[in-house]
């Protein structure tokens, strides 16, 4: 397989996660209620569906009761934030710390054992397309699914009437409310379908991506996740562009060494600064850098409809008594 | 009442606490009429109004709404019974488009009539149908002469357009009755015009209009009969034909009150403020402010007039360098503090009382002795080294202020919340911060708003002090009383502008109240014995 | 049909708000007793030596304490920006800018303790305040959540150490880990080989902390900004230069923590050597909310548990992440202690034909 061809199909494979949990987080927010407990929830659903598909013998289950295992950790976020109205951060915060602690602690008696997870599904023909032709066509239905599930997710948003509900809760919920919406009911199934997908997110890291379960083992994607939301504004499009974007920069980053500057310029100092560029661990700080950069360029413009961020994203709502 | 009355409202109520917003209230309005509500800000319309729309529930009383009783819990209940409301502050998504807006919440399909089987509700979730409704926008549009792009976004649209994105919201959904809250508060003399066009013409297609306004002009045009509200009562229903503006704003404020508070004579002095030219722009970015002149001397009470929104606000805030100038100059004892930051005026001797208690004149959750030293923490007054405070001495100086204002309820200065105490009481508290430091030039916007009736004699006799240890005082207020007390001179504003400088010798309530509805001098007689109904 | 209705307290019993805290730390060990009983292990018997016989001989109390500082720091470095109603999610990142700047000092210039010290602490605060300013900048200046920036931040620091650890502050071995630092660089202990006389930091930086917010004028611009901005800008305070300040001294003192941390327990820095600080940083802050002395003991809190929680690792075999259980489980019943602190409950039964949730009757 060519450098270029592994390259993409390495991009795909480490995409689908970011993919789900951003998906997961964009239905959340857009809802007003911020989710930083995105990594706790992703780890969960590995640990769960790697056990549940020990337990089961089916690989299927445990994606299903990895996401289970998400939304639970999401119900307790949905209850804290919208019903009880703590702080979102905090309570995100907590969640991560929890999730992580748990998989760490329940999760060290499995560490080293391994599955049959999903395999990888080929598409006869289509998956001989030079270069990209592996990366789209020779993958795990999980990855698969997630592809699928980018329109149906935008559909969701953006093309039904509760889509448009959903978006009324995060801009205005008094409004929302005034015209009859249940904005309790529609943030709690928000909260609670961005669990699952994190959660699925997870899975996928444990049952397809590897087989196998490792301590921590989602290395910080779930940030990165949160990170992509607000790096595409807000926007499904965007995020599945960035989200590629982000694991072309994991990708390489498993694959250069020092000597790329070397190799593409000859001369000393711009070979240096290259190679500074390329390191691995340089290029995993760009989602975080771009992200900021993307959101103070926004900030400065100063007209805030601009920004893509739901306009009562960490308010929690509370209908005034008389 | 009589059959064709679509609304009745019989003894109705509304408490809050101890406050009562709305006593034993008793009028009808007529199928197809176009009814005033008339009244000063808290005479009670918003209130009376917000139990229609199912906002606030009724303490008691009883609604009829086409002839059967009703009790209504929600605004979607108000408008699915058919009464629809135009608030002042839009309920709108500024990010979706107008006709998103408008659909809001009815779950479109592409069935016309939706069944409320299972399957119709999924398909109301999770599909969307908007040909049809923007096909029914855009007839409702037309016949009522709404211009109105329906895919624009409502954040793009000015004032006037956002506007007419209610009024179609609320006849998308086939009202009988609409409520219309103060509709000219933020449109152009223009843009009016042509609301009350569309009014007519709603009118004449068979709706009902209640139309809310404390401007007398717009009564006088548009209104077929009107029910006039004062501190919380009805005072009378009359046929819009049968009375002049002259009665109208009579009823609105009350007999004049022949007592004033007694005033020593007090020495003017030079200028504290000059200010000209001051152009200023509210939060939405409308003009507010169009230009005013303003002076007050050493020793001077001035006091500005006017309905709450034509300015006050922004003029309070600009002299305290919170809000930005457009256009203008302030100086202050002659230093020249235009674009200053609100450090500057403070330093420079100016003190301020906001309208609003808890949202910008205290911090609720701090206590006593946190708030009174605000104003003065940055004087040698409780230094301590360079950059210390002696809180024992702000401590003193806050148990110091707080017996001089008489401020009841502070259990402990360092440990008692400002937040806990009432109204009136922190008011005081308030007063006493600005107050004490003794300043030049004092501005106080609704000084004894919301506070009892007690306690607003003494805060105007405080008032009167301050004068005589020379302060400059703006009295901004809606009180004409108060006004008439205490003021040496008094200014009408009306949209951004002064329409009147009197003094309260030369003027009336009445006079006062016209200016303020209507921003015109009187062209009818002073009243005569108009005959009260009692309450 | 029920529902339940939720009321604003006006006040609450005194009993109930002091033993608030302690119902707190309760419910969490409580809760925490399950994995624990999970693994086999008696959760009486490991709470028994986190809370007691650890603390009571001089190797616990060393480790006590020496866990308390960063964990004290780095909760300042929290608690001062929420003070001023701002979140510093970015201690983490603050603490490792330090870290590392203090240790290529350390790394680079010969010098002799007394002089070395000081300047890798020194150089660690600028280090720490710098990154912390950027948040604080950004938010001042353009209203960019600080949240997420201080978030973005600590990623970038985390992840950028690796680049410096496997790259050019790499040491021999190979592994992504400084050199040990040259004895002149390491702190001085005290009593017992594990007690660093960075230790005092516990005490200077309380005092200081509680007289800066106490005492000086800033910190009572500081205390009105966060209770009410609003009026705060209208007493004269500057929004723009109290925003900064908070991040810029809250950012120093996590680059501190930071630097202690490696001079005085590691001797080396390497990447994994903060136990996310910076994050349990966040629930002494929460608290600790009342005030500095109160974060110290919620940093002490914490210290016992972690120290705690690394010492039943060896005695029992349990995992140290049992520490970051607890430390979610009391942020989790904290959280719900002030809701329930603030609120009053009432389920009631009403026979409304339910056409919307408004003008319900509450029947308690």
């Amino acid at each position: 397989m060519s450098l270029a061809a592994g390259l993409a199909e390495s991009t795909v494979r480490l995409a689908t996660p970011l993919l789900l949990a951003a998906m997961g987080e964009i239905i959340a927010e857009r809802s007003g209620v911020l989710n930083l407990g995105v990594e706790g929830m992703m780890l969960v659903g590995a640990l769960a569906g790697f056990i549940g598909t020990i337990v089961t013998g089916s690989a299927w289950i445990g994606f299903f009761i990895g996401m289970g295992a998400g939304a639970l950790l999401a119900l307790l976020h949905a209850v804290l934030c919208i019903s009880l109205k703590t702080d979102q951060v905090v309570s995100g915060i907590m969640l991560t710390l929890l999730g992580t602690g748990l998989t760490t602690y329940f999760g060290r008696g499995w560490v080293g054992g391994n599955i049959d997870g999903f395999g990888r599904l080929t598409i006869p023909v289509l998956s001989e397309i030079p270069i990209i032709g592996f990366a789209l066509f020779s993958i795990t239905p999980l990855d698969y699914l997630t592809l699928l599930m980018v329109p149906v997710v935008w559909y969701f948003l953006f093309r039904t009437n509760i889509g448009a509900e959903i978006t009324a809760v995060g801009e205005d919920p008094e409004t929302a409310d005034t015209a009859g919406i249940p904005v309790f009911r529609i943030q709690y199934a928000c909260v609670l379908l961005g669990g699952v997908f994190a959660g699925a997110a997870g899975a996928q890291l444990s049952l397809a991506f590897t087989n196998f379960w490792a301590t921590e083992m989602t290395a910080g994607r779930g940030w990165i996740a949160v990170a992509l939301v607000i790096f595409a504004q807000w926007r499904i499009w965007q995020v599945l562009v960035g989200a590629y974007f982000f694991a072309a920069i994991d990708a390489l980053s498993f694959r250069t060494g020092g000597s790329v500057g070397d190799v593409l310029l000859g001369q000393e100092a711009l070979a240096t600064v290259a190679n500074f560029l390329v390191n691995p661990q340089v290029m995993q700080t760009y989602p975080y850098i771009a992200t900021i950069l993307v959101l103070w360029y926004v900030m400065r413009q100063g007209n805030l409809n601009e920004l893509g961020a739901p306009s009562s994203l960490l308010t929690p709502y509370s209908r005034e008594q008389d | 009442m009589s059959m064709d009355d679509i609304l009745e409202i019989e003894n109705l109520t509304k408490r809050f606490g101890d406050v009562v917003a709305n006593d034993e209230i008793t009028f009808s309005v007529r199928e197809g009429e176009i009814h005033g509500l008339l009244g000063e800000n808290g005479a009670g319309k918003s209130t009376l109004m917000n139990m229609l729309y199912g906002l606030y529930s009724p303490t008691g009383g009883t609604i009829r709404f086409k002839g059967e009783k009703r009790q209504f819990n929600s605004p979607k209940n108000a408008i699915d019974t058919g009464i629809g409301m135009v608030h002042q502050h839009f309920m709108l998504i500024p990010r979706m488009s107008v006709l998103e807006n408008i659909v809001l919440g009815e779950r479109e399909t592409s069935t016309a009539e939706p069944e409320t089987g299972f399957r119709d509700r999924v398909r109301g979730l999770f599909t969307r149908e908007r040909d049809r409704p923007r096909k029914r926008v855009t007839e409702l549009a037309d016949s009522y002469g709404l211009e109105i792009d329906p895919d624009a976004k409502v954040w793009e649209l000015d004032i006037g357009e956002q506007q007419r994105v209610e009024i179609l919201k609320a006849l998308y959904r086939d009202i009988d009755l609409l409520i219309l809250d103060e509709p000219t508060a933020v449109l152009t003399p223009n843009e009016s015009r042509k609301m009350f066009e569309t009014i007519r013409q709603l009118v004449d297609e068979g709706l009902t209009v209640i139309f809310i306004t404390h401007k007398l002009w717009e009564i006088e045009q548009m209104t077929d009969r009107v029910s006039v509200l004062r501190d919380g009562e009805l005072i009378d229903t009359v046929e819009t034909d049968g009375v002049t503006q002259a009665e109208l704003a009579e009823l609105m404020v009350g007999r004049d009150v022949l007592f004033r508070l007694e005033k020593g004579a007090v020495d003017i002095g030079a200028p504290v403020l000059e200010a000209s030219g001051l152009k200023a722009e509210d939060d939405r970015g409308i003009e507010s402010l169009s230009g005013v002149d303003l002076t007050v001397q050493e020793g001077e009470i001035v006091g500005i007039a006017g309905v709450s929104g034509n300015g006050q606000r922004e003029l309070a805030e600009c002299l305290i360098g919170f809000r930005p100038l457009e256009d203008g100059r302030i100086e202050i004892k002659g230093e020249n503090l235009t674009d200053a930051n609100p450090r500057a005026f403070v330093d420079a001797g100016v003190s301020f009382v906001p309208e609003d208690r808890y949202e910008h004149g205290c911090a609720a959750d701090l206590s006593v002795m946190h708030n009174a030293g605000s104003k003065t923490y940055r004087t040698d007054q409780f230094e301590s080294g360079r950059y210390f405070l002696d809180y024992g001495d702000m401590a003193a100086y806050a148990s110091d202020i707080v017996d001089g204002f008489d401020v009841r309820g502070v259990v402990d200065v360092t440990e008692t919340p400002a937040g806990d105490l009432s109204g009136g009481n922190l008011q005081k508290l308030i007063l006493a911060r600005e107050m004490s430091r003794d300043p030049d030039l004092l501005i106080a916007n609704q000084p004894t708003r919301g506070v009892d009736v007690g306690a607003i004699e003494n805060i105007r006799r405080l008032m009167l002090d301050q004068q005589e240890n020379g302060t400059g005082i703006l009295l901004l207020s809606e009180d004409l009383d108060e006004l008439l007390d205490v003021s040496d001179r008094i200014l009408v504003i009306y949209e951004g502008a002064f329409v009147l400088e009197t003094t309260p010798e030369e003027t009336s309530k009445w006079e006062l109240g016209m200016y303020m509805s209507t921003g015109e001098p009187p062209t009818q007689e002073p009243p005569t014995e108009i005959a009260e109904v009692s309450e | 049909m029920f529902s339940v209705d939720v009321s604003s307290r006006e006040s609450l019993p005194r009993w109930v708000e002091y033993s608030l805290p302690l119902l707190t730390v309760v419910a969490a060990l409580g809760v925490s007793a399950i994995p624990l009983a999970w693994l086999g292990v008696s959760p009486l018997q490991s709470y028994r030596e986190i809370f007691v016989s650890n603390p009571t001989n001089i190797r616990g109390i060393a480790n006590i304490l020496v866990t308390t500082v960063p964990l004290f720091l780095a909760g300042l470095a929290v608690y001062l920006p929420l003070r001023a109603g701002l979140w510093n999610i970015g201690a983490e990142g603050q603490l490792f800018v330090g870290a590392i700047v203090g240790s290529a000092i350390a790394l680079n210039l010969s010098w002799p303790a007394y002089a070395l010290l000081p300047a890798m602490f020194l150089f660690a605060g600028i280090a720490g305040g710098l990154y912390g300013a950027i948040p604080g900048y950004l938010r001042a200046k353009h209203n960019v959540n600080e949240i997420i920036s201080s978030l973005m931040l600590t990623f970038t620091a985390t992840t950028f150490a690796g680049y410096l650890l496997r790259g050019p502050m790499q040491g021999e071995g190979g592994q992504s880990a400084t050199e040990q630092l040259p004895t002149a660089a390491r702190l001085p202990t005290v009593g017992h080989p594990r007690l660093h006389v960075g230790v005092v930091a516990l005490v200077i930086v309380a005092v200081l902390g509680y007289l800066l917010l106490n005492r000086t004028r800033l910190g009572y611009e500081i205390t009105l900004i966060g209770a009410n901005p609003a009026s705060a800008v209208q007493s004269g305070i500057s929004k723009y230069k109290t925003y900064v300040l908070v991040f810029v001294i809250g950012g120093s003192l996590a680059g501190l923590a930071g630097i202690i941390e490696i001079a005085g327990v590691h001797g080396r820095l390497f990447e994994e050597f903060s136990p996310e600080y910076g994050f349990t940083a966040i629930a002494v802050a929460l608290l600790g909310r009342n005030g500095v002395f109160q974060v110290l003991l919620a940093a002490l809190f914490f210290g016992v548990i972690t120290a705690g929680g690394t010492t039943i690792a060896v005695t029992q075999n349990v995992p140290t992440a049992i520490i970051n259980v607890i430390v979610a489980l009391t942020i989790l019943f904290l959280l719900t202690a002030e809701f329930i602190k603030d609120h009053r409950l009432t389920i009631s039964f009403d026979r409304s034909s339910g056409t919307g949730d408004r003008g319900m009757e509450e029947v308690s």
